[in-house]
């Protein structure tokens, strides 16, 4: 195929429609990066979640050797580690609670190299290496992860459990997360329909763009047709357009997002909130080339190549 | 080359058919006035030929093929072998004469070495070698329409489908057209022109299909034109 025409007609394409190229260029990048930020932000949520658990969960920890509780003057765990028996009584407890609405066992060891995996990401690992560590398997206690049927109501598990044998301590984060969980909420779900809003306003103006172009060339496209031009051919111009118009608005959006990371997350927030886990690069790497979500280097070109492509079918239908 | 089935093209809408049960045989290298008052149903056959529309009944054969049955993805092979000129020229205004015959060919993905062989010659043989660099709006209306009968032929089609190509013409440039058209003719492409002007008729003598009603009312092998209108 010979290109020579259709690098032409690109030319003069992006240059005859400049106003509304750049249009499509600034919406694109604005609604992309709100989809980035939201991205973003569903990860930030997730890795929380992931290390602290959710605003549902309460975290139920058994006795391990040499328990710190007994120091502070508690018997629940003199008996040293949590036994088999101890451990029946307590499931048999949250069984019994209709507060509860699942919950989750994890042993000593999986507990352990959970903390350790934290601990590393934090650059804190040094309590766990080394000849004679502070932190050890044994001295980790095992626990339960209890999910709550309702966020608010967990009172009676945890008074059921709490005294019983073998329950070292109990950890209840929800008040702190349920407000972190809230605000991160509010800002994704903000920043989802500003980009869903956006890119509806993406997805007409390349629409009106085509519109134009394929009238401003209607006499070329008229002649094509009858001289036996393939539909690909003829349809070139208007998807390469489109291509360049993504590529650009996607390229700015990549940047602001790396913008957003770098002083925004790494330099921001994540030296001024230390207890939480912090999106990182790998996540914004996701937001460029994850498939679900589709990241942004996805998303950008589908918006404008797949409205093309259906109106160009319907403008140049040989 | 055409053939012509029992083709009834219906148009949406209530009315008659623009075509009704239209049979028409053209070999090749023939020569063919399409005659008939407007809205006898000349365009619509032209246009069937280039599957611009489909038949709403009947077939359609064009070197050998049913076309209204043919792979969409087909047609634009199917229009390289017509070449089409119209009343209005439809020349591109922003290219020049070579640029705008040139067209026809780049669009098609043919090699510039090609181009730059075929398009002089195809050029001097409407008789605008000379002219070349010229914009369209610098000619008079009887060169632009060489320029688009160079432009339809550029490609050597096996067909050329002329629609009323003398119709914004003065007698005087419609001969030198009809030359043209007689030249290409008498170099194997089968010539289907649908007209208006009986004096070409009458002056060209080739065969003529009379529509009326989008019904085929008289096809003579060496014609006149028949009506007054």
């Amino acid at each position: 195929m010979q290109l020579r025409y259709v690098f032409t007609e690109l030319r003069t394409g992006l240059r005859r429609n400049l106003s509304m190229h750049l249009a499509v260029i600034v919406t694109l990048f604005v609604s992309l990066t709100l989809a980035g930020v939201g991205i973003l932000l569903q990860r930030e949520a997730d890795r929380t979640v992931d290390e602290l658990g959710n605003d549902l969960q309460i975290l139920v920890n058994l006795c391990a050797e040499d328990d710190p509780s007994i120091r502070l003057g508690r018997t629940n765990c003199t008996g040293g580690e949590t036994t088999d028996a101890q451990r029946e009584r307590i499931e048999q407890e949250l069984d019994a609670s209709t507060e509860v609405e699942s919950w989750d066992f994890m042993s000593k060891e999986e507990g352990f190299e959970r903390a350790y995996d934290q601990a590393k990401r934090k650059g804190a690992e040094a309590a766990f290496e080394g000849e004679d560590p502070v932190v050890t398997v044994d001295k980790w206690p095992a626990a339960y992860w209890v999910t709550l049927e309702t966020p608010d109501e967990a009172d009676g598990v945890i008074s059921a459990v709490e005294g019983l044998d073998g329950v070292s301590s109990i950890l209840d984060q929800r008040e702190a997360l349920s407000q972190i969980f809230g605000i991160m909420e509010v800002l994704r779900y903000g920043s989802w329909i500003g980009a869903s809003v956006l890119l509806f306003a993406a997805l007409l103006q390349v629409a009106n763009t085509i519109r134009l172009a394929a009238l401003a060339r209607r006499r070329e496209i008229g002649i094509m047709r009858l001289v036996g031009a393939s539909t690909l051919y003829i349809a070139l111009p208007f998807l390469l357009e489109a291509l360049v118009t993504a590529v650009i608005g996607v390229g700015l959006a990549a940047g602001a997002l790396a913008a957003f990371q770098f002083w925004g997350v790494e330099r921001g927030m994540a030296e001024q909130v230390t207890f939480l886990p912090w999106v990182d690069w790998s996540d914004y790497q996701e937001v460029l080339i994850g498939l679900f979500p589709p990241g942004i280097v996805i998303l950008g070109p589908a918006l404008t190549l797949i409205p093309t492509l259906l109106l160009t079918r319907k403008y140049v239908k040989v | 080359m055409i053939r012509f089935e029992k083709v009834t093209k219906k148009y949406a809408g209530p009315g008659r058919p623009a075509l009704d049960q239209v049979t028409i045989d053209i070999d090749k290298g023939e020569f063919v006035y399409l005659v008939g008052q407007s809205g006898s149903g000349k365009s619509t056959a032209l246009r069937l030929v280039l599957r611009e529309l489909r038949p709403t009944s009947g077939r359609v054969y064009v070197a050998g093929k049913e076309i209204n049955r043919m792979a969409g993805w087909k047609v634009p092979r199917l229009r390289r072998q017509i070449g089409t000129v119209f009343q209005d020229f439809r020349l591109l205004p922003n290219k020049t004469v070579a640029e705008n015959v040139a067209f026809a060919q780049q669009v098609i993905g043919k090699s510039q070495r090609e181009i730059s062989k075929v398009v002089p010659e195809t050029l001097e043989l409407v008789g605008l070698k000379d002219k070349a660099d010229r914009m369209p709006d610098e000619l008079s209306g009887g060169e632009q329409q060489r320029v688009a009968v160079a432009r339809a032929y550029v490609n050597r089609p096996m067909i050329l489908i002329a629609d009323e190509p003398t119709g914004n013409l003065d007698p005087q440039t419609s001969i030198g057209i009809m030359n043209l058209l007689g030249d290409i003719n008498q170099a194997g492409t089968t010539v289907v022109m649908a007209t208006h002007d009986h004096g070409i008729v009458d002056q060209f003598t080739k065969r003529v299909i009379e529509l009326e009603h989008g019904s085929v009312v008289r096809d003579e092998a060496a014609g006149s034109y028949g009506f007054q209108h």
